[in-house]
């Protein structure tokens, strides 16, 4: 299957505005293509046009290997601890002047040594694979199962995703560097790997097609880097309790029965930490209390403030209050009252 | 790489008798730059064995009268080959043509029409033919030309 997406600049729109400079076309003429030069000479003989002379010569242009693999894009990816099958995205493009399978190599850099984002590798994923965008859809899905490149054409790019997992327990901030690398090979549209390629080094046979590496290194290999990041989520809970009012005093309340107690629960996500979803906090009433209806305030700010009203009662004794989304460096807060039996 | 000289026979019995043998060759180099033993880059010509997008290629072209009368209006013709971008020429300048050979000049008086009706100066990259004229080729007297391309 062929998964290519067309650069933009198209081989003449080059060839213009590469006047006076270097050369810079793309791919350029097809592998295997024959050059002829034709030439031909008019002449007169005493007035009279002769019969033209002709001649030409001709020669095969040779295969030029030459790709890049870049990491696409120019962020880590964030990973949460336990999370599967997190994905990273190279860009693989041949520049070459034919169409070239390509293996596909991943790997994990060793602990301490620098990802792609200047980072630190600090653990290694799980369950690490390497897969090509077979249905060039830009994004890794089910569809997504060729473990190489296949029949990549000339000035054409694909997406190729390493994918892994992340243990659960993986410190916040924790980084694992990985490493893609690819090799051209012989291509060919067959969902088949091709056989390997080796450079032509040696005298060349006439009219035969030559291969030529041309990728930097002149070596066949190319790579690059990109990481993961763990950002987890960083939750610290308080639970304060105040009395709001007793049946006898005015002021300086006591907790005696008939008294009314006001909890709070602070819930604060530490800075930098990811945004923490999918909240909800469970307290059991205490004994000798009884609830008070329609006491429950959500989403209130840090000094349990503010918030929403809502007339969430305990089930079976426990009370269950759902929070909002909490940013890094950000806290809210719910609060419920009871009375003292 | 492949050479080879077509002479044609088909001559009309009233050039026949006075016809001289003018021929025409063609050859081509690639230019490479290698470094020598000193570590200096040095530009060599080799026969175009190893040739791939964006190598310089220098064409030589050798006429010779080998007749035993004066060639007049001598016009050599060169179309240029579609996989290479022309670069410029040595010696002697031909005239050019931008639009498949139907309309001739220097390079700098030729235009390229856009497609928004407007025209612009014709570049090297345009040009599509190359043609050499000679007033008379004297007999015996012989001459090389040469221009260069790219290969796309």
């Amino acid at each position: 299957m062929t998964s290519n997406v067309r650069l933009l600049a198209s081989a003449s729109l080059l060839a213009v505005a590469a006047l006076g400079a270097n050369p810079a076309f793309a791919a350029g003429t097809a592998s295997g293509t024959t050059i002829t030069n034709n030439v031909s000479v008019a002449y007169k003989v005493d007035s009279i046009d002769q019969t033209a002379s002709a001649a030409s010569n001709d020669f095969k242009v040779d295969r030029k290997i030459i790709f890049t693999v870049a990491e696409d894009g120019s962020a880590t990816t964030a990973v949460s601890p336990g999370s599967t099958v997190s994905v990273t995205t190279f860009v693989i493009t041949n520049t070459s002047n034919a169409t070239l399978d390509f293996s596909l190599t991943p790997s994990q850099l060793g602990s301490g040594s620098a990802g792609a984002h200047s980072n630190t590798d600090g653990y290694d994923v799980g369950n690490l694979a390497v897969y090509a965008d077979t249905n060039n859809n830009n994004v890794y899905d089910a569809a997504d199962t060729q473990t190489f490149v296949d029949a990549l054409g000339p000035d054409s790019s694909v997406r190729v995703f390493i994918v892994g997992d992340t243990a659960l327990g993986t410190a916040n901030g924790s980084v694992a560097a990985v490493r893609l690398a690819a090799a051209a090979r012989e291509g060919a549209n067959d969902d088949l790997l091709g056989a390997a390629l080796s450079q032509d080094n040696g005298a060349n046979q006439e009219d035969a097609v030559d291969t030529v590496f041309a990728d930097a290194g002149r070596d066949n290999s190319e790579n690059a880097l990109d990481d993961y990041t763990v950002s987890a989520a960083s939750l610290t809970v308080v639970k304060t309790s105040t009395v709001i009012s007793d049946p006898v005093n005015s002021s300086n309340y006591k907790m005696i029965p008939g008294a009314v107690v006001e909890y709070c629960i602070t819930v604060a996500n530490a800075s930098g930490a990811a945004t923490a979803t999918n909240i909800s906090i469970s307290d059991a009433i205490p004994g000798n209390t009884t609830f008070v209806g329609s006491s429950v305030y959500l989403d209130g700010d840090a000094s349990c403030q503010n918030g929403s009203n809502t007339a969430d009662a305990p089930v079976a004794g426990t009370l269950t209050m759902p929070l909002s989304d909490i940013a890094g460096n950000a806290t809210l807060s719910a609060r419920f009252r009871v009375t003292v039996d | 790489m492949r050479s080879f000289l077509a002479c044609i026979a088909l001559f009309a019995p009233a050039a026949a008798m006075a016809a001289p043998d003018v021929t025409i060759d063609s050859t081509a180099f690639v230019e490479r730059t290698i470094q020598d033993t000193s570590g200096k880059a040095k530009i060599v010509l080799e026969a175009p064995k190893v040739v791939t997008p964006g190598d310089r290629v220098i064409f030589v072209l050798t006429y010779r009268n080998g007749g035993s009368q004066p060639a007049t209006g001598f016009v050599i013709n060169n179309p240029l080959p579609a996989a290479v971008s022309y670069e410029g020429s040595e010696g002697a300048q031909p005239i050019v043509s931008v639009d498949g050979g139907k309309s001739w000049g220097a390079l700098a008086a030729l235009k390229i029409a856009q497609p928004d009706g407007s025209t612009r100066p014709a570049t090297s990259a345009d040009v599509t033919h190359l043609r050499w004229t000679f007033a008379a080729i004297a007999p015996g007297q012989t001459g090389k030309l040469s221009f260069r391309g790219v290969v796309k």
